[in-house]
């Protein structure tokens, strides 16, 4: 057990000295991530009112497809995009393998259905008297759009968190079509991978650290956020 | 002659294949005030969403300032707003939710005037604006819900039931505010209640439903089975030990009955055997209804409610008050099954 206990003394100093192997790693871990949810937010919050606010035909088919999207393994996700994105690929002339758009995108996918099955429980579960009111108050298709979406907006605020959590902790999209590039493409999660088999405990254990002072740092400001709307 | 507001001929509604509505005819002119009697599920709420433009007729015509449905003009829409019977508040401050309505109409001139004024007129002073959806009792959550819609002051105010689940302090500011809208900008309104003496105050004529027909130009006494069959081919209702009503039976196995409350009479002695059908029972309230000139004294009989139009010289003869005993009487041929 001393070799984990000495890890995590390492694991510590490293980051205390700002080591900038681990640096990069976190850097590249939170550029992508984010953006990766914010695309994901952009897509996804409109797909997912429409699903759990409109009727039409194929919903419940549809419904389900999201629902399955949600147990998407990652490297079936990381194959799809490297498929694309290799120089064979669809989209091989745009020379997007072992770049960081390359895993934004297949982190997009990741996230895609958590935004879109979230949002959609979210509003689904608002109170069947929202329409009736904001019709009778006057609001059109976008104003009831904005304001079901507002109303919505702790379990939207949950959706993003879980899709962060989600992204932020994948390896199979960041090492296939990131390529684990150090300074470059490199994220915690393939940071670790890598140190792991190496042996070197004491990187992947800092590493470890940083993601879940990441994630308690997330759950903690919605925490803040929802007591303060609250209010 | 007033212009028409709403036509209504050969309307259905149905849900699930099931027709829960269908009017003949239905004329409502331009500032009428209109109200909507019966029991419950009998296609008041259904009705009045209809009217507020919230959900299509299965069938039939309906025009809303004498054009076609499919033709009102998304402005025209916003000239009617519904109050449903338990109110759902933005979850944001009482002062945005008032507001709301101004603010999706693009209007930014004179809001905070205009909804402490709202306020105002529903009981609540500006104190109230800062608070919460979830810091009010339901009375005030029903108060900001009304509030949000009189600062719209919109052409056609439909109230489902308004007065049902608050206190009698809510329901008393809440029938004033909904009074200051027709005096104020001639409001047409639309009101389901089951506070029959509210409606015989307010409106000019009152539509009786049941089971999504209109069974009366005016109040109706309702009267549900279970119908017992006697030895002598008539039916009986038992309404206590010692009280019931007897009726010509019907010719099919119909349970309800229906009697036209200028049809009773009352009377302080009890009226003698006869054709007459008497019930003892006890005065409620009394209400004045100005524009008819007459009262609708609604008496209990045994845990029922019987509402007894009269003409103010009939009331005088009387001299009726709360809680004075009566006997109350029809002609069982007043009585029409349903």
């Amino acid at each position: 057990m001393d070799f984990l206990l000495d890890g995590f003394l390492q694991a510590f100093t490293l980051l205390w000295r700002h080591d900038p192997a681990v640096f990069s790693a976190i850097g590249t871990t939170v550029r992508v991530s984010t953006a990766s949810v914010l695309l994901s937010l952009l897509l996804g919050i409109p797909a997912g009112f429409v699903l759990g606010y409109a009727d039409f035909p194929g919903k419940r088919g549809l419904r389900t497809l999201v629902d399955t999207l949600l147990s998407l393994p990652t490297v079936f996700i990381g194959l799809l995009v490297y498929a694309f994105v290799s120089r064979r690929g669809p989209l091989g002339e745009l020379g997007l393998l072992f770049t960081l758009p390359a895993i934004v995108i297949g982190q997009t996918i990741l996230a895609l259905p958590v935004i879109t099955a979230l949002t959609a429980a979210a509003v689904e579960a608002l109170d069947r008297r929202l329409r009736p009111t904001l019709t009778a108050l006057g609001a059109g298709g976008r104003q009831i759009l904005l304001t079901t979406v507002r109303e919505a907006h702790f379990g939207i605020l949950t959706a993003a968190v879980t899709a962060y959590g989600r992204v932020m902790t994948e390896v199979g999209i960041s090492m296939m079509v990131g390529g684990n590039i150090k300074w470059h493409t490199r994220t915690i999660t393939t940071a670790i991978a890598l140190e792991t088999g190496k042996g070197e405990f004491a990187t992947g254990i800092a590493l470890g650290l940083v993601l879940l002072a990441i994630a308690l740092g997330v759950n903690f400001s919605l925490s803040l956020l929802k007591r303060r709307w609250q209010a | 002659m007033a212009e028409e507001l709403y036509r209504l001929e050969n309307l259905t509604a149905a849900y699930g294949g099931r027709t829960v509505l269908h009017i003949g005819e239905l004329v409502i002119e331009r500032g009428a005030a209109v109200g909507f009697a019966g029991p419950n599920g009998s296609g008041k709420s259904t009705l009045l969403r209809i009217l507020a433009l919230m959900e299509p007729p299965t069938g039939g015509t309906f025009h809303f300032r004498e054009t076609p449905l499919r033709h009102v003009s998304f402005s025209d829409r916003r000239r009617v707003s519904l109050l449903l019977q338990e109110p759902y508040l933005l979850k944001r401050s009482v002062f945005e939710n008032v507001a709301y309505g101004l603010k999706v109409r693009g209007v930014r001139r004179d809001i905070t005037r205009r909804v402490i004024e709202s306020l105002s007129w529903v009981g609540l002073n500006k104190d109230f604006c800062r608070r919460r959806w979830h810091q009010l009792s339901g009375g005030e959550a029903q108060r900001v819900a009304l509030a949000a819609r009189l600062v719209l002051k919109p052409e056609v105010l439909i109230l489902d039931e308004p007065t049902a689940s608050v206190d009698a302090r809510s329901a008393y500011l809440i029938r004033e505010a909904v009074a200051r809208a027709r005096r104020m900008w001639g409001a047409s309104l639309l009101i389901a209640s089951h506070n029959h003496q509210w409606l015989e105050e307010v409106c000019e004529r009152v539509v009786f439903l049941f089971q999504g027909r209109i069974v009366n130009a005016g109040l109706g006494n309702v009267i549900f089975g279970p119908w017992k069959r006697r030895d002598d081919g008539r039916v009986e209702k038992r309404l206590s030990a010692d009280q019931r009503i007897v009726l010509p039976a019907p010719a099919d196995s119909r349970q309800v009955v229906i009697i036209d409350p200028t049809h009773m009479r009352l009377s302080v002695d009890r009226p003698a055997a006869g054709e007459t059908c008497s019930l003892a029972g006890t005065v409620l309230s009394i209400a004045h209804r100005p524009r008819a000139d007459a009262f609708l004294v609604t008496v209990a009989v045994d845990g029922h409610h019987f509402d007894v139009r009269m003409t103010p010289a009939a009331f005088r003869h009387l001299s009726l008050w709360p809680s004075d005993p009566v006997y109350l009487s029809f002609t069982p041929h007043d009585a029409h099954w349903l």
